[in-house]
């Protein structure tokens, strides 16, 4: 399939990493032009261009930005995502390490439209490669005058910050986040308020998505229309990465026009691992409700993959092939979610426990006949009940396993045992 | 004001109210842990989940305003019960459901809402209970002991070591299943304030150290009282099985102690087992050291006759005085009072101990302080006592006393003092009220037995000023009385028109003799008091409490 990396361009171009070579490349025309635009109409144009969010929720980024409240009696903020915990994710990972520059463009241009002065870049822990590149990059283009007391001239100010995290999947939850950046416990905040509101430090706050901003740059130097002209529709627009993983023969990061087929990521990352069949897929990450083999021709854009009951989420795909006991790999994700659950809110913190312990006593071969039944009452009391959307992400890929892979479950109970030929996974 | 729906009634509320507030005002309730009127909003015990028109999720009613007309908001559809009847089952999962052991028990939210709202029997048969080992008794300080598997998470306590006690000392720890809460390190809950975080603590997850298996709750009579510990007079619950106090639990007061009160006052009521009791009215013989030997027992008429006798006769022996008390309640000290006219005497003092600074919380405006380790000085000077004790308790005014008539037997520590008790013995004739026997009560040659304020009924005047009233819980013990009734036998001794008296009856007479208390009466006192119109008064009062009570009524 033929098609201009946009995101991706300066991977493999070592000389993105410095100022100079990034600016050789052609980087930071966007901030200069943006710089030149009225706040309001750079808002717009992202607004046009249906840039939705890539951190998960697919909100639009251009409405997100008109939220914040004109005028200077507070300060603002911008707080980019980089925390990147899902499991299967590990997308924005590579923009950072890669390319730098661009995420820092993104920000500035951001920082602009919504008239804050200050980015915070939270960056999951875990990330200290990455983290070291966005300080040495920070650090230049300080030096440069893109960043500081005057942009690029402009006399406008924004100072940015890397702000590591502490080992939470939580605090990529947006206001978990603005919790841990202030210094507290990284838990969510009730809402309202929102963040565009009451963020950051009491102040209103946008908080995006490092992939989201990434692509502002391009929008804002190449106009709404072309990135419109890219992806499924008119509200699915835009290049889009691919975090790949499973039994793919070559997993990694794949840069596709949004609503690409599954199939056709599927044939660019190589295929099954060695040409087995595909069992399940995950299409974005591990609350994503798990989808068949049969859905193997679906577009990977946000309306369509959650007209097929699942998410585009962070699009994290997990491929799945025959030998996968479907009751392990769920019974592994509600582990996740219940070592993750912040524990402030009742059915998250009791619901994703219940859950993961007794998925791992299906998957032990001691479930009973209502196992099931029992877990999607669970999930019913969990969904739209908690107070953050980690609860509902918990019930999405349980939820999937009882409804579709009915079988499997009823084959662990039958023989007592999990029918799939691997050692007990949970020891504890 | 924006209008509300709630299950069918329409109820006007103040913009902002949140819904567990406003269903209240249609007698509706919303079932809720985590949210409590004095701490921040949290959201996070999703008990109180209700169902609005045109919302697709249901909300949590605690973190939803009413902010204008129109919202129509449902707590009895199918949705609201299930997600109840869900969240029930949450909660318990992982309880101990120790019951049986547990003091909360009888008042406890789990129970309640149980009951209420969830299910009767458990589908939770397979898996193991979470536990925290270790952690089912732990002092989290002086007063306070955490069983973390009784804990249910909604952090109301450590908001409130957060954002009322202002110390911090608690905080949540963990996560998921995990978490927990607890002190933080190097840390130990010993605010003023500390036992309050038992009562905001809607499971028996913390329990009082004093309470601790002292009674099942079910068994206590409780009964409004107040706090005799300061002169802030928290508003009290008194509770007691059979005249035996179990605790005292603060009683909301918006105007004075909002919902606390401190670990101090919650203790007082152990002196009332602790000191040794009067229980019937006692003479001293003559010539006895007063170290317990040469007493006779004897009755209310001889001993009321005796003490009438000897006031006839001091003219021309010596003074009357009468040292008074910041306990005594307000119609008592008016008896006294009008006992000290009868005998023309102006030596009517009303002794108080300093004690350090008490302060409550309150909300919106500035905590409520004393010093005074007596509820009622005010009170009692108001109703005609007051002067200095400092010749009676340090100098040698009692040697020029016929008749020295002490109060109450408790005033304060100087009644234990040796050197204070031998001043006041150097009266001719020591007569001494009071419910605790002590050195001064020894020392006196009538002692009368009379009731401590859990055992009658009466009013004090704390330091703001503002008259509360208090019943009595139970009867008092053997042959003690209430002062009142005693007072009033001794005065119709000398004139017409004071037997069979009672509080209410005292109250109201004081009521209308006293210009701060005008306009008051006994029955319709409101359940939070009311403010004393001191300002424009005449009184002997000098303190700086007076100014500043009538700076603030000004
Ligand atoms: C439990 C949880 C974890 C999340 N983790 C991340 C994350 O690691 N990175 C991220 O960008 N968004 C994450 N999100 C989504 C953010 O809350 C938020 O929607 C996003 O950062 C907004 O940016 P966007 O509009 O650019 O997507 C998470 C959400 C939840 C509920
Ligand atoms: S849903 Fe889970 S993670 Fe979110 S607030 Fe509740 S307990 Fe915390
Ligand atoms: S100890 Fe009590 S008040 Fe504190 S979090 Fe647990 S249940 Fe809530
Ligand atoms: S009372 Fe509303 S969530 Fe706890």
């Amino acid at each position: 399939m033929a098609f201009e990396r946009v995101l991706t361009r300066n991977v493999g171009k070592p000389e993105a990493l410095t100022y100079k070579g990034y600016r050789q490349l052609g980087g930071y025309e966007g901030l200069a032009k943006a710089l030149k635009m009225e706040p309001d109409a750079i808002i717009d144009e992202v607004k046009k261009s249906g840039l939705r969010g890539r951190g998960g929720a697919g909100f639009s980024a251009g409405l997100k930005w008109s939220f914040i409240p004109k005028g200077k009696d507070k300060p603002k903020y911008l707080v980019c995502n980089a925390d990147e915990s899902e499991p299967g994710t590990f997308k924005d990972r590579l923009l950072m390490e890669f390319d730098p520059h661009q995420l820092i463009e993104g920000c500035a241009i951001c920082c602009w439209a919504v008239q804050a002065n200050t980015t915070y870049i939270y960056i999951r822990g875990e990330y200290t490669k990455a983290a070291a590149i966005l300080e040495q990059a920070i650090k230049e283009a300080y030096d440069a005058g893109v960043l500081g007391d005057s942009v690029m001239g402009s006399g406008f100010k924004l100072n940015m910050y890397v702000h590591r995290g502490a080992g939470a999947y939580i605090c990529g939850e947006e206001t978990g986040m603005l919790e841990s950046l202030e210094g507290k416990r990284g838990q969510p905040r009730v809402k309202p308020p929102f963040p565009a509101v009451v963020g950051a430090f009491g102040a209103p706050t946008v908080i995006n998505n490092v992939e989201t901003l990434c692509n502002v740059p391009h929008i804002i130097e190449r106009g709404a229309d072309w990135f419109k002209a890219i992806g499924t529709d008119e509200k699915n627009t835009g290049p889009k990465l691919y975090a790949i993983s499973g039994h793919v023969e070559r997993p990694g990061t794949y840069e596709y026009p949004i609503g690409i087929t599954f199939r056709e990521m599927l044939e660019g990352c190589g295929g099954m691992l060695k040409g087995r069949p595909l069992k399940a897929f995950i299409p974005g990450g591990a609350s994503a409700p798990i989808l068949k083999a049969d859905q193997i021709d679906i577009k990977m854009d946000f309306d369509t993959v959650a007209k097929a009951g699942s998410m585009l989420g962070s699009a994290a795909v997990i491929v799945m092939d025959d030998t996968t006991c479907m009751v392990r790999s769920v019974a592994r994700l509600a582990k996740f979610f219940n070592h993750e659950s912040c524990g402030q809110c009742t059915p998250c913190r009791e619901g994703t426990n219940w859950m993961e312990l007794m998925l791992k006593r299906i998957e032990h071969g001691e479930g009973t006949e209502r196992d099931g039944q029992v877990l999607l009452s669970i999930c019913g009391h969990i969904g739209g009940n908690s107070l953050c959307a980690l609860g509902d992400a918990a019930i999405g890929p349980v939820q999937s396993l009882v409804k579709g892979f009915q079988d499997e479950i009823d084959r662990h109970i039958r023989e007592k045992a999990c029918p799939f030929p691997h050692r007990r996974y949970f020891e504890n | 004001m924006p209008k509300v729906t709630i299950n069918g009634r329409t109820v006007e509320v103040e913009a902002g109210t949140n819904l567990v507030d406003a269903a209240i005002k249609v007698g509706v309730q919303i079932p809720h842990y985590c949210y409590h009127p004095r701490l921040s909003v949290v959201g996070q015990c999703r008990m109180c989940l209700v169902k609005i028109d045109g919302m697709p999720k249901l909300q949590a009613g605690c973190s939803t305003q009413v902010m204008k007309d129109g919202m129509v908001v449902h707590t009895d559809v199918p949705e609201v019960e299930e997600a109840q009847r869900g969240m029930m089952e949450f909660f318990l999962i992982n309880h101990p459901l120790d019951c049986p052991i547990c003091d909360q028990a009888g008042e406890c939210g789990l129970q309640d809402y149980s009951f209420k709202h969830g299910v009767a029997y458990s589908r939770f048969q397979y898996e193991d209970k979470r536990t925290y080992p270790g952690r089912e008794r732990i002092p989290l300080g002086a007063n306070v002991l955490l069983n973390m598997n009784r804990c249910i998470q909604c952090t109301r306590c450590v908001r409130f070591t957060e954002e009322v006690a202002g110390t911090g000392e608690l905080g949540f720890f963990n996560r998921g299943a995990r978490a927990e809460i607890g002190t933080f390190p190097g840390k130990e809950l010993n605010n003023p304030l500390a036992t309050c975080v038992v009562d905001v603590c809607p499971v028996g997850a913390l329990t009082s150290t004093r309470f601790r298996f002292a009674e099942r709750v079910w068994y206590l009579d409780k009964k409004p009282s107040i706090c005799t510990g300061c002169e802030v007079g928290c508003n009290i619950t008194m509770e007691h099985r059979r005249g035996d106090i179990k605790r005292y639990k603060p009683r909301f007061n918006v105007e004075v102690n909002d919902y606390w009160m401190c670990d101090y006052g919650r203790s007082t009521f152990e002196r009332y087992k602790l000191t040794p009791r009067l229980t019937a009215p006692r003479l001293r013989a003559a010539g006895s050291n007063g170290n317990g030997h040469g007493y006779t027992f004897t009755s209310w008429q001889t001993a009321l006759d005796t003490v009438h006798r000897r006031i006839q006769e001091a003219e021309g022996q010596g003074e009357i005085a009468i040292l008074g008390s910041g306990f005594l309640t307000c119609e008592e000290a008016y008896l006294f009072a009008k006992l000290a006219e009868g005998a023309g005497t102006a030596q009517r003092p009303v002794p108080v101990d300093l004690g350090p600074e008490w302060k409550i919380p309150r909300h919106q405006r500035p905590p409520i302080k004393g010093r005074e380790q007596a509820p009622n000085r005010r009170g009692a000077e108001l109703a005609g006592l007051g002067g200095s004790a400092e010749d009676l308790l340090l100098g040698d005014a009692a040697s020029r006393c016929a008749v020295l008539i002490v109060a109450d037997s408790d005033f304060g520590q100087a009644a234990y003092s040796a050197e204070a008790v031998a001043k006041l013995r150097q009266a001719k004739f020591l007569v001494v009220f009071g419910w605790a026997d002590s050195p001064l009560a020894q020392a006196a040659d009538v002692a009368l037995p009379v009731a401590h304020h859990g055992e009658k009924d009466g009013t004090f005047v704390n330091v703001e000023y503002r008259v509360q009233r208090f019943e009595r819980a139970f009867p008092p013990p053997g042959q003690t009385r209430p002062a009142v009734e005693a007072l009033g036998d001794l005065l119709s001794r000398f004139e017409e028109g004071w037997s069979n008296l009672t509080p209410g009856k005292v109250f109201d007479r004081l009521a209308g003799e006293i210009p701060a208390f005008a306009g008051l009466h006994w029955h319709d006192l409101p359940a939070t008091g009311a403010a004393l119109n001191v300002s424009g008064a005449a009184h002997n009062l000098s303190d700086q409490a007076a100014e500043a009570a009538s700076e603030a009524s000004s």
